[in-house]
């Protein structure tokens, strides 16, 4: 499974991601940065949950109408010259890429950053068929030098790392000899890259919205990478996710406002390049032809379902960067190149529950993530949604948990268990108090009492309390 | 121009439409009318010199120089900027404002006096005008629209007006006439969406540019200056 | 103003003292509080866990356990918004959603009711200590009370309140994520818990019984010296501590 990084095991790999200093104090600063960057920019713009209505609406929309406005796109791409191929699956998609590079007999790829290539493992296929392919965005860099270490996060992807790691990687592998300075380690990289950019013959780029009235797309960027990897090369190959389309200019701006925002906090980034077709004949510089490659794999599935609303996702990261487990855990240990909040919810529906069935219970459901997403996707519902179908669905919930949620149902239901069974708890755990508290709970308690006392159960309860309080009894004052 | 190819839509559209649930849709759909606009309450009302007072703001946030000139002084701006940098090659777009704004009978003297090389962006020469550029220390072109919120200069390529202009060279200075400027991407992306409308052909290449590259891959602190210009200045002119 | 209490399973069987509080607070400020006695759980434990139609059962107990309430309020937020998930829950039958919509409409979290139905802001407490408090997710996000325990507790007299860093990260808690994700809640509850210590308080107040359980239990097996109350208690206070 492309998608899937890191070993097999859920478990394993949360105790990895746990027991990584590292990488959770970069984690953490990270998150503490973005968040408050996200925050003021969506203060100071001041409307910011009508900037999210809007969003929705249009997402909403575009979802609902998606094979006009793709069809829409093909039409007008190849209006401009442009060669359009809808890949159902990741194979499809790859093996169209290779053929277009076999043509060409292009040699070196140079890639700006693309999650859906991630996802379809585009880089693997290219290198087995002999070409060298060069991450140029510096965040996926870092990584691929350092023997294609996984993104953990989809907008920075090397968040994981400090510059210290980052300076020993290009140290033992490029024979970098300067200090750990961010200045410094970005300036060597635009060294290194501007040769790989000028000497590449084919340029891959992603996709953060196409549009479908004109054929462009837009790519957001800092860097400039897309920029170089869309003016030098001779031939483009653009991939995109086939959910990733607005209908007008005027609706790409609404969307690309919430992206910089939700994103990294920033009004607009310091590029976003929207390109229509190959360069025009009386121009130099631009791609002389140009692909777009439009790749379903798995996201049509969610069209029609209870989860349409995760292909609304502009990819800003906006949930990963406040969520509390991903913060602790790392992008890592989701076992997915999708981590946090929203690669919980989309992971399993591409990846299928058998791998990934443990993601939407690593959420305590705080809402964080619901309550930043720009445009509104209820991913903690989602979450829940994920839980009920394991449960009722694909009946994958284990048979202790089914045993004591149908004790619980038989409880709640009648207000005779129910006080039966309060009334009997403090009796039932009275070997197990110490000094007032739980301290080593039997069964299902136990994970609770490895970490945190559990207070003993009133013997006499507030049911009781207020019954003797009605009959006129001592109800006075605290208890 | 010849068209380009479309391959497998039909069965990957079909599909679409099923999972919704309807038949396929190839035309008649038209955008809702959105049940608000709150883009347009952006900066509205503000005066052109409003607007340049925003962008000079948030220039700082963009690490980004403005500079305010008139036009018979603009000439004398741009080599003072130049110069600050130490430039001696520069690239400027092939662009007829250049001589409307009287500059490009000046570009002699930058070189007699100053010793400032200028090489117009010439598509004629093909591969030659990117390595130009390459080599070029300083990239000059002029904004086309200019968004005050964000600080963003809207570049539409053509055949004189080079993409590798505003991105190889180190350093990059955007001439804004002030007449360019508007609150924010909503005016740029509806004349854009305008011109589609009307049927007019838009460039191949439309950059939305907000001061210098940067990039915060690295523990999220910011380097300005990763693969395109590493320092940029707006030079705002008065134009009428 | 007669007013149902939703007592919640953890405040009946746990903080009894919180729901005390509850209803002396209530009766002081005028109302009328019943306890129908039929009430259980909301649900939410198993409903969260993705057993929905295993809950089915609960909601229907609940909501026939309220029917006739005029006001139902809860000395606990997430539980008080688990009533809002009814209406969804029987989006299949419209019977009992309508009665569920009704359950939601008149359901409050005390802090909310104080401030919204009865207009209160200063509950004429005392209670002398440096506190800190705890926003509750569910409160905060889903239910959208947000600054109804800050104006309260700012009434208080004697009570130094001092901003909990990083308030807005849930605690941990998570319902059976505790259980079931006990290394990562392990994480989050050590984080709330430094963040308390670094405001110096005495005492940790919060109107949630599942992030209260999870902050003391974790406060206690650390042996640190933080008390935690149920903001109830305060309110209910008149500078006899």
């Amino acid at each position: 499974m492309p998608m899937h990084i890191g070993e097999k095991e859920f478990t394993n790999r949360v105790d990895k991601g746990l027991g990584d200093d590292f990488m959770r104090g970069a984690v953490r600063s990270a998150q503490g940065r973005l968040q408050s960057n996200r925050a003021g920019a969506a203060e100071e713009l001041g409307d910011w949950d009508q900037w999210r209505d809007l969003g929705q609406e249009i997402r909403s929309h575009t979802m609902e109408n998606l094979d006009f406005y793709l069809q829409q796109l093909s039409e007008k791409v190849a209006e401009r010259g442009g060669h359009v191929y809808f890949a159902e699956t990741a194979d499809d998609a790859n093996q169209y890429v290779s053929e277009v590079i076999a043509k060409k007999n292009a040699k070196k790829i140079a890639k700006s950053k693309s999650m859906v290539t991630e996802e379809i493992a585009l880089n693997d296929i290219l290198e087995e068929n002999g070409c060298e392919v060069v991450e140029t965005d510096l965040g996926e860099y870092i990584l691929q030098i350092d023997d294609n270490d996984p993104p953990s996060h989809i907008v920075a992807p090397a968040l994981h790392k400090n510059k210290e790691q980052i300076r020993d990687v290009f140290k033992e592998k490029l024979g970098y000899t300067n200090t750990e300075k961010p200045e410094e380690l970005t300036l060597f990289a635009r060294e290194q890259l501007r040769k790989e950019f000028l000497s590449a013959d084919v340029g891959i780029t992603g996709c953060n919205f196409a549009v479908a009235e004109s054929g462009s797309f837009a790519l957001v960027t800092n860097e400039g990478n897309a920029r170089m990897v869309s003016t030098l090369p001779k031939t483009q190959i653009t991939v995109m996710g086939m959910e990733r389309i607005v209908p007008t200019w005027e609706e790409l701006d609404v969307l690309v406002s919430l992206l910089t925002r939700a994103a990294v906090g920033q009004k607009l980034t310091s590029y976003v390049t929207a390109l229509t077709g190959p360069k025009d004949e009386d121009e130099v510089d631009g791609p002389e032809e140009f692909h777009l490659v439009i790749v379903d794999n798995g996201r049509s599935k969610m069209l029609g379902s209870e989860f349409q609303e995760a292909l609304h996702c502009i990819r800003c990261a906006a949930c990963i960067n406040v969520c509390p487990v991903y913060r602790h855990v790392g992008g890592h240990a989701y076992g997915s190149i999708y981590p946090g909040p929203i690669g919980a919810v989309i992971t399993p529906l591409l990846g299928g529950y058998d791998d990934y069935k443990e993601l939407p219970y690593a959420s305590s459901l705080c809402g964080a993530c619901t309550e930043v997403c720009p445009v509104k996707i209820p991913l903690h519902e989602q979450l829940i949604t994920h839980r009920r179908n394991i449960v009722e669905e694909e009946k994958k919930s284990g048979l202790a948990e089914r045993l004591v949620m149908q004790g619980f149902s038989r409880v709640t239901r009648s207000s005779k268990l129910f006080n039966v069974a309060t009334k009997m708890a403090p009796f039932l755990v009275t070997p197990f108090v110490e000094d007032g508290s739980i301290v080593k709970g039997p069964g299902p308690i136990k994970p609770w009492t490895n970490i945190r006392d559990l207070p003993v159960p009133q013997k006499e309860r507030f049911r009781d309390w207020f019954k003797t309080r009605e009959k006129g009894g001592t109800g006075h004052g605290q208890g | 121009m010849v068209k380009g190819d479309i391959k497998n839509r039909e069965a990957f559209l079909d599909k679409i439409a099923d999972n919704l649930g309807r038949a396929r849709k190839t035309s008649g759909v038209e955008r809702p009318r959105w049940s608000n606009q709150v883009q347009w309450s952006v900066l509205k009302d503000h005066t052109e010199d409003q607007l340049v007072d925003v962008l000079e703001k948030q220039c700082d946030f963009i690490h980004t120089d403005l500079v305010r000139t008139n036009q018979s002084n603009l000439n004398q701006a741009i080599r003072d900027v130049i110069k600050g940098w130490n430039g001696k090659n520069v690239v400027t777009w092939d662009d007829p404002r250049f001589t409307t704004f009287g500059l490009t009978n000046q570009f002699k003297s930058w070189n007699e006096e100053d010793g400032i090389t200028v090489n117009q962006w010439d598509a004629s020469s093909g591969e030659e005008s990117i390595r130009l550029a390459e080599k070029a220390d300083v990239g000059i072109t002029f904004s086309d629209i200019t968004l005050a919120e964000s600080g963003t200069v809207v570049l539409f390529s053509d055949q004189g007006k080079g993409r590798s202009v505003s991105l190889l060279p180190a350093t990059y200075i955007a001439i804004v006439p002030k007449s360019t400027l508007v609150p924010r991407m909503s005016q740029a992306t509806r004349e854009i969406h305008q011109r589609v409308e009307s049927g007019e052909r838009i460039s191949s290449c439309v950059n939305f540019i907000t001061g210098p590259s940067n990039s915060a891959d690295i523990e999220m602190n910011l380097v300005v200056g990763v693969h395109g210009p590493i320092k940029a200045t707006y030079i705002v002119v008065e134009d009428r | 103003m007669k007013v149902s209490l939703f007592i919640t399973c953890l405040g009946d069987v746990f903080y009894v003292n919180a729901g005390k509080a509850t209803v002396e607070l209530l009766e002081r400020f005028g109302c009328e509080v019943d306890f129908p006695e039929t009430q259980t759980c909301c649900g939410q434990p198993a409903y969260n866990s993705g057993y929905r139609e295993n809950t089915k059962a609960a909601a229907k107990n609940m909501i026939t356990s309220f029917a006739h309430s005029e006001y139902v309020v809860s000395p606990s937020g997430s539980c008080a918004y688990m009533f809002h998930e009814y209406e969804s829950m029987f989006e299949d039958d419209p019977v009992w959603q309508e009665k569920a919509i009704k359950l939601k409409e008149k359901t409050y979290e005390l802090t909310q009711f104080l401030t919204e139905v009865l207009k209160i802001e200063d509950t004429g407490s005392e209670f002398h200590a440096k506190a800190t408090y705890h926003t509750s997710c569910h409160m905060t996000r889903l239910l959208g009370v947000k600054e109804a325990p800050f104006k309260l507790l700012s009434h208080v007299k004697g009570l130094e309140m001092v901003d909990l860093p990083n308030r807005h990260d849930c605690c941990g808690f998570g319902g059976t994520f505790s259980i079931k994700m006990p290394a990562i809640s392990e994480q989050m509850v050590d984080e709330k818990v430094e963040h308390i210590e670094e405001t110096e308080a005495e005492i940790l107040i919060g109107a949630d019984g599942g992030c209260l359980m999870n902050i003391e239990g974790r406060i206690k097996r650390n042996n640190k010296p933080v008390k935690v109350m149920h903001i109830a208690e305060i309110l209910n206070s008149r500078g006899e501590v």
